[in-house]
């Protein structure tokens, strides 16, 4: 079954054109690539996925329903986790309630003032922290983790609400090697659990961990194809692989 | 809770207040009512059902920026002054004299000493309230929509319910102020809805600290006092020295009087370690 399906997805600024009539497709436990030089348009692709900016012309299938100009928090609701380029997470408060932010999301107002589910959620926290590396921080302020625990961390609050389908914008960028091979197992781990799209820059780390990959330039996915059809695509070495 | 917690930075207490307080003026000067629980129910119905409407105009929509929020709600204060000023079911300049005494099981509440604990108790009940939210799991939700409201969107929370909730509920609160200022004074006058009120309890939440329960309150405590003293010593000079302390504060303490301790702490710890 098809999680997320794009159908001529396009996307314009005025007369410059960002995405041009995208489409693609993720499915259950799948993880995706979408690789492309700078300015290519993955970042406003991704965007027009998760909604923080709608797309122009085309459609976005999540589960089979059109989401296309659906906000973020529909979107969450239907199963959609994001992690940014830039860890947004709450650096002021602890990983605990970090966690907590996200686990509590869908609770409504009334649940949430008798804090009723508090309980259930602590568990679900301590699992959370244990499988991220972060049980020794849960009490640390989010601001001293180390960069990649503060990526681990937005990691395990995208994972925390059980999402169908978890997007990744650069998930490893500014990480140390052994950082990046801990990320890639957690992203596998993941993934038994939901589809995984993840934009990045880093082609060896996506060739290694993606089931499919798509390749994007000037707007367009040229390219589309399992890791290795996707190297030896005389297409992607012309417009993205020799720029690297 | 508006601004300290959720990041709404608001300049419409006064309004509300003010609406707490002319709703109290015209209950108990066209009827026989003046049980203080029913005035402060009619009240803090009335400044719930406007602080609902403007928090749909202010939030229902895309998200807005806290200086829209701000001169939004500066222009709803300067209004409420103005209407308050002019129509004459509001008393017009002269606002609603009269105002009876309140009473509480029959019992009429005359004495300072009376209305005192009065204002105390509804004090009281209002602060504990504010605790037991800001520690609760909303309180956690709250402060996620102060922290990065685009972020909370992403998790899931619906931003613009959560900050109407919260809109109410001060908007409550002010309202409830108003009534007890109405009952207590004997009458209400356009200027407890106006830009003056409007500035001076955002300069309470500055000086004092935002996002806590007692800087607002020590800062209010120390301006009052002061300002009895200052505003016969220095007429003129009072309000300018006001201003240069509340750019003082922004600069050196921006989280208020209340962080003064930890600084000071803090401050004594690095010259330990050099």
């Amino acid at each position: 079954m098809k999680l997320l399906e794009l159908k001529s997805v396009t996307k314009k600024f005025g007369p410059l054109v960002a995405v041009d009539s995208a489409s693609m497709f993720i499915g259950e436990n799948e993880i995706v690539g979408l690789i492309g030089p700078n300015g290519s348009g993955k970042s406003t692709l991704l965007h027009a996925i998760c909604g923080r900016t709608f797309a122009t012309e085309g459609i976005i299938y999540l589960q089979g329903i059109d989401v296309t100009h659906k906000p973020p928090q529909i979107r969450a609701k239907a199963g959609m986790a994001i992690k940014f380029q830039l860890a947004r997470i709450y650096l002021e408060k602890t990983v605990r309630e970090n966690l907590l932010i996200s686990l509590q999301a869908k609770d409504s107002i009334w649940r949430q003032l008798r804090s009723a589910s508090l309980e259930a959620f602590e568990a679900k926290i301590a699992a959370l922290a244990e499988e991220f590396q972060l049980e020794e921080y849960l009490t640390e302020p989010a601001k001293s983790l180390s960069h990649g625990q503060q990526q681990w961390l937005e990691i395990a609050m995208a994972m925390a609400v059980d999402p169908i389908l978890l997007l990744l914008d650069e998930p490893t960028a500014g990480m140390s090697p052994k950082e990046r091979a801990d990320t890639s197992l957690l992203i596998k781990k993941a993934s038994k659990k939901c589809g995984v799209l993840i934009v990045e820059h880093d082609l060896d780390f996506i060739k290694e961990l993606c089931d499919r990959i798509s390749v994007l330039h000037h707007g367009k996915i040229v390219a589309s194809g399992t890791p290795k059809e996707i190297e030896n695509d005389p297409r992607v070495k012309e417009v993205y692989l020799t720029r690297v | 809770m508006c601004w300290g917690q959720t990041g709404i930075f608001t300049f419409g207490q006064a309004a509300l207040f003010g609406i707490g307080g002319y709703v109290v003026g015209i209950v108990t000067t066209k009827s026989t009512l003046t049980d203080i629980g029913a005035l402060l129910l009619v009240a803090v119905f009335a400044g719930a059902l406007v602080g609902l409407l403007l928090g749909i105009f202010l939030f229902s929509g895309k998200r807005v920026g806290e200086l829209y929020v701000a001169l939004v709600t500066l222009a709803i204060s300067y209004i409420c002054e103005r209407l308050a000023n002019s129509w004459t079911l509001l008393g017009s300049g002269n606002g609603i004299p009269g105002i009876s005494y309140p009473t509480i099981f029959g019992k009429k509440i005359d004495s300072s000493v009376g209305l005192f604990f009065l204002a105390f108790a509804v004090f009281a009940v209002a602060l504990i309230l504010c605790i037991i939210i800001v520690n609760s799991q909303f309180g956690l939700t709250m402060n996620a929509v102060r922290d990065d409201e685009e972020r909370a969107e992403f998790f899931g929370y619906r931003r613009s319910v959560i900050q109407i909730a919260v809109f109410v509920f001060s908007a409550a609160l002010a309202a409830s102020g108003g009534a007890l200022f109405a009952v207590s004074e004997g009458f209400v006058s356009p200027s407890m809805s106006g830009l003056a009120l409007s500035t001076t309890t955002v300069l309470w939440v500055v000086l004092g600290g935002r996002g806590t329960f007692y800087g607002p309150l020590i800062a209010l405590t120390v301006l009052q006092v002061v300002n009895i003293q200052m505003q016969n010593a220095l007429p003129s000079l009072w309000p300018i020295l006001v201003g240069l302390m509340l750019l003082l504060t922004m600069i050196f303490l921006p989280k208020g009087l209340t962080s003064l301790p930890s600084k000071i702490r803090e401050s004594r710890r690095k010259r330990v370690q050099v």
